[in-house]
């Protein structure tokens, strides 16, 4: 029998757990919570928004392109669920996107959301006291609420992750708040650039090269962001992270 | 341009005196003006460790730079490896961590510090400093509009590289498309195929996007999708 949601969840906490103290690597971590986020709450696909210290909400992981894009759509009009979520530090769950009250909230949203393959729509507040540093949005193909146990899994594992991503010795100050994000979002364009640079080198798309980087940071034990800076830097043997 | 960005343009757009192109010098002297600080100033880096001082909008600005260089330590020569910006806003608690910086910039009169690296992923350009002669933090909407201020100077230094900054209807801000990941993919993949570094790749990205006034997110969509390459040493 496969294990219980309780099971896997607990073995997600203990890998969350473990990328935490071992050479904490913000970025893999992000990647892992969405992927796991998808495996555990039966979601078809899920992206996680941060707040840059602008007050702007960045993309900074997604499960599949149809979930990018998605993201960036609300982004870009400033209108949806992940919006709202972030504004009120409220969840909010959307169980149908075609529903009247949804369709009237956020026509724009739910226009793009449907043309992407989904039809529901779940964002939780990353929220530290009053705080919320970003949500974390889950995709649904199919119209259907969360029941009240993965609503529960899905707050844990957002609440882990964010007393991940603000690390203890930062909670208090602003300041380190505003540098820990700001960092978050520095890596994420350097493995946008180091995708690039693949890419270009091996002539495969970006998407692919981010496969091929992540693959090999793991089977090594490497931090996901030290292999990239190698990648930009030359440093890093291209044709061994292609094979 | 987010509407934030929109605004702190505007902003260094107002004190300009003149025609364009706006300067770093407006740039520095709009912060003074909407940061509640004392003194701003850009510091430019060449990759090869090496310093210049653009613009600093007073004695007080330079002679911070200066007291840096000099002994080599101080938030705005941190690691700034990931980005952070560096916020002191009360030098005498940075003592212990810069002995020869701190006590030299309170006795130049300086108290709060808040240093800001040009960077976008792995190109970093300068450093942004501001300073205040009294302790104390920048608020979140100051620090939020310093951000902004760091992001378009990034932008001024690049360009007035590449010699567009100083073009008519010229914008240092491209919006939402800036922020999209094909813009730094492509950034990676011109510099594979011009064989230069990831900044003369982007500056490259901007000034053609500039010269032919289409959105920086869409040559970027064309040379992610292969249906644009630059080539090395074109043919005059």
């Amino acid at each position: 029998m496969a294990a219980s949601v309780d099971e896997r969840l607990a073995q997600t906490f203990v890998e969350l757990a473990d990328t935490l103290v071992a050479g904490f690597d913000l970025m893999e971590f992000l990647h892992t919570l969405t992927e796991r986020c998808v495996e555990l709450l039966e979601a078809d696909a899920a992206g996680l928004l941060l707040a840059d210290a602008r007050g702007e909400l960045q993309l900074v992981a997604a499960s599949t392109e149809q979930a990018r894009i998605a993201e960036l759509f609300q982004i870009q009009n400033n209108e949806g669920p992940c919006m709202d979520c972030y504004r009120t530090g409220q969840v909010v769950m959307v169980p149908d996107i075609s529903a009247d009250d949804a369709s009237s909230r956020w026509p724009w949203f739910a226009a793009a959301a449907r043309q992407m393959g989904f039809a529901g729509v779940h964002a939780i507040p990353m929220r530290l006291r009053d705080q919320v540093i970003g949500t974390l949005n889950l995709f649904r193909a199919e119209p259907s609420g969360l029941a009240p146990a993965e609503a529960r899994a899905g707050r844990a594992l957002v609440d882990v992750a964010t007393i991940g991503i603000l690390q203890e010795r930062a909670i208090r100050q602003q300041e380190l708040v505003a540098g820990q994000l700001q960092a978050a979002l520095t890596s994420r364009v350097m493995i946008e650039q180091a995708k690039g640079i693949l890419a270009e080198r091996l002539q495969i798309a970006p998407e692919e090269a981010f496969v091929l980087l992540r693959r090999y940071a793991r089977d090594h034990n490497r931090p996901l962001t030290t292999l990239v800076f190698e990648v930009i830097n030359g440093t890093a043997d291209i044709s061994k992270v292609g094979s | 341009m987010s509407e934030r960005a929109a605004r702190v343009w505007a902003w260094i757009a107002a004190t300009h005196q003149g025609d364009p192109p706006v300067s770093i010098e407006a740039l520095c002297r709009a912060a003074v003006r909407r940061l509640g600080v004392d003194g701003a100033s850009v510091t430019a880096l060449d990759g090869l460790g090496s310093r210049e001082l653009v613009c600093a909008s007073d004695r007080l600005s330079a002679r911070l730079e200066e007291l840096q260089l000099t002994l080599g330590e101080g938030p705005a020569v941190a690691g700034f490896r990931f980005g952070s910006p560096e916020l002191i806003p009360d030098l005498e608690s940075a003592a212990a961590r810069w002995p020869g910086f701190a006590p030299a910039a309170m006795k130049a009169g300086a108290r709060a510090v808040f240093s800001f690296p040009l960077q976008t992923g792995a190109i970093q350009a300068g450093v942004f400093s501001l300073y205040r002669v009294r302790p104390g933090s920048l608020a979140a909407a100051e620090l939020a509009d310093a951000l902004v201020f760091a992001d378009i100077a990034l932008r001024l230094l690049l360009d007035d590289s590449a010699g567009i900054s100083g073009s008519p209807g010229y914008r240092p801000v491209d919006g939402l498309w800036e922020a999209r990941a094909e813009v730094h993919q492509a950034t990676g993949m011109v510099s594979v195929q011009l064989g230069v570094s990831l900044e003369e790749a982007f500056v490259r990205l901007r000034a053609h996007a500039f010269a032919r006034n289409v959105a920086l997110g869409d040559i970027a969509g064309d040379v992610v999708s292969r249906r644009l390459r630059f080539d090395p040493d074109p043919v005059p």
